[in-house]
């Protein structure tokens, strides 16, 4: 436990994802994402860590920082600068082929490494991605650290060396609390991400990127596709959905009756 | 050596135990058998030894329990300390936010694979989970590599069977400890309800239904007369007009119920990526070229405001004639 952490590092994890509208599709022959077509964007769900980190900052007013983190191949530099334009002061992108097919523990231990080098004050991350969705990389990464993870935070505040959050539960919330450093992940409740301003676009192009490759990390266990714990070995495409049955309804009775016999046919009443 | 024990994490509230614990203890036994080893069950926090006693109507060999209230931290100390004595292990967590947050510390902690939204296992060779991704464009197979793994499972997909013959139950010893993270205190702002992710059927609400009301009437009427729960679309949430715990959809929750009705929501492919593993989808829109028309098993197009009623009416009939 520090006993003063003022001003705070505050850092921020991003990923690339494909577009969240576009509608996806998968090559039969090689298994793999059309990427033809679909842009790649920042992780929706990391915009709220990011939006919560600035709003934090600008609450601060002391001289804290945002630095956002990015595991991503080299192209994604345009998206890593639009966290920027957002408002964080700097970023740090960890760029190898080394690192590529790496599963979840892969993940945590390469981007934990590269957070340690930062000495955070409180990590915040998003909940999950759109793309993998598995929402176990807040977690892991606060065990990596081995610091507190608060998760599913949809308030943050910070005073006296503590960071304490509402989480979200099922039908409420539970207010945690705990000593920084500290991890924070952040709901789509917390905030409304901002729109980058002309100002930050122009400001973004500024500010610096830190590129750092897998040798950089310093680390003592092979990573990436050859040192995943959780081998792909397969990928299959599901049959597709067809179209159904479309029908009118003359009114709402007849609507109901309607469902009602279809719902007995596929023996569900 | 490859994995052979099967340790399910227990997730319950002052003892009462969720559901996909349940299903978790008894796909447990499932793969033990397959894979020649024991099933353990790891049960922690105030209320764990009635939770306890549930689980003794569950194919389980063990059921290690501690009361010590120590929020994240007690459950993956305890299932780090029986996951090592009984070596080669696969822990089971539900999909949830609990199950996320313990079973992926659990993954860190012992350097394991971890494996999210598991629809089914393969235990021919490797043992491996099954699980869609993107939205459920692909269906991934991935093996676990090492001594120890983690599977967090999609609620209702796996069944829970009582059996005979009741687990022993094993005291975790006390660590000592002091929990990292203080609980100042737990508020509920609505009644405990079933979630999207767990109900066999999900009646979902979008734009089409004009405000927040008839997600509190109408929708809510026919989620209870089949026992089930109200989702909506991003539209209904980002509007305000229901939490952003019923959204289903590719920023919210991915479900696969028996039977999802969508009510006034378009298909849009942000929705359709959440819920086109469900096993029936029935549409109610007043837009026969809604995009919800090329996946819906059934569409209906008519007046959502005369047809819900009338269905919720029709439904609780037939459930009363067949009790």
């Amino acid at each position: 436990m520090r006993p003063e952490v003022s001003p705070l590092k505050i850092l921020v994890t991003v990923k690339l994802v494909p577009d969240t509208n576009a509608d996806k599709r998968i090559d039969p022959a090689t298994k793999r994402l059309v990427r033809t077509g679909v842009e790649t964007v920042l992780n929706p769900f990391d915009e709220y860590a990011l939006e919560a980190a600035l709003q934090l900052k600008e609450k601060l007013n002391d001289g804290s920082t945002v630095t956002v983190v990015s595991m991503t191949p080299a192209s994604g530099k345009e998206i890593v600068r639009k966290a920027l334009a957002m408002g964080a002061d700097d970023a740090v992108m960890i760029s190898d082929d080394a690192l590529a097919g790496s599963d979840l523990w892969g993940t945590s231990v390469a981007l934990a490494a590269a957070i340690k080098a930062q000495n955070a004050d409180l990590v915040m991350t998003g909940t999950q991605s759109t793309d993998a969705i598995s929402g176990d990389l807040p977690g892991m990464l606060a065990e990596k650290l081995g610091i507190p993870g608060l998760t599913y935070a949809r308030s943050i505040e910070v005073a006296d060396g503590r960071v304490r959050v509402q989480r979200e539960t099922d039908n409420g919330y539970m207010t945690i609390s705990a000593p920084l450093p500290a991890l924070v992940s952040v709901t789509k409740s917390a905030n409304e991400p901002r729109y980058p301003s002309l100002k930050g676009i122009m400001g973004a192009k500024k500010k610096e990127i830190k590129q750092l490759a897998a040798a950089d990390l310093g680390l003592t266990v092979a990573v990436g596709t050859d040192g995943a714990k959780a081998k792909l070995i397969d990928v299959a495409t599901p049959p597709v959905r067809g179209k159904g049955r479309v029908v009118n309804a003359a009114d709402g009775e007849d609507g109901a009756r309607q469902i009602v016999d279809f719902l007995k046919e596929r023996k569900f009443l | 050596m490859a994995i052979q024990n099967v340790i399910a994490w227990i997730e319950h509230k002052h003892g009462a135990v969720r559901r996909v614990s349940l299903e978790a203890a008894t796909q447990a036994r499932t793969l033990a058998d397959a894979l020649g080893g024991k099933v353990h069950a790891v049960v922690t926090g105030p209320g764990a030894a009635t939770a306890a006693e549930t689980l003794k109507k569950y194919p389980v060999d063990q059921i290690h329990v501690s009361e010590e209230d120590r929020f994240l931290d007690g459950a993956v100390d305890a299932l780090e300390s029986v996951a090592k004595s009984a070596g080669n292990a696969l822990v089971l967590v539900g999909n949830t936010m609990l199950g996320r947050d313990v079973g992926s510390r659990f993954a860190a902690r012992l350097d394991c694979g971890i494996n999210a939204d598991v629809v089914d296992f393969k235990t021919d060779g490797a043992l491996a989970a099954v699980m869609p991704k993107l939205g459920g464009l692909v269906i991934t197979t991935c093996a676990f590599e090492g001594d120890y793994g983690v599977g967090a499972i999609r609620p209702n997909v796996f069944s829970a069977k009582e059996t005979s013959g009741a687990g022993e139950i094993v005291q975790i010893p006390s660590t000592g400890k002091a929990s990292s993270i203080t609980v100042e205190d737990e508020v509920e702002e609505a009644a405990a309800e079933l979630g999207v992710e767990e109900a066999s059927v999900v009646v979902s609400g979008g734009r089409g239904l004009g405000g927040p009301e008839p997600f509190t009437t109408i929708l809510k009427d026919l989620a209870d007369a089949f026992g089930g729960a109200v989702g909506a679309s991003r539209a209904a949430v980002d509007a305000g007009w229901v939490a952003h715990g019923h959204q289903v959809g590719q920023t919210g929750k991915t479900v696969s119920p028996a039977l999802y009705i969508a009510v006034g929501i378009s298909g849009a492919i942000q929705h359709k990526v959440g819920m086109r593993t469900s096993e029936t989808i029935v549409a109610i829109n007043k837009d026969a070229g809604a995009p919800i028309a090329d996946f819906a098993d059934l569409l209906v197009v008519g007046d959502a405001f005369a047809i819900v009623p009338a269905l919720t009416n029709l439904v609780r009939d037939a459930k009363a004639a067949h009790a």
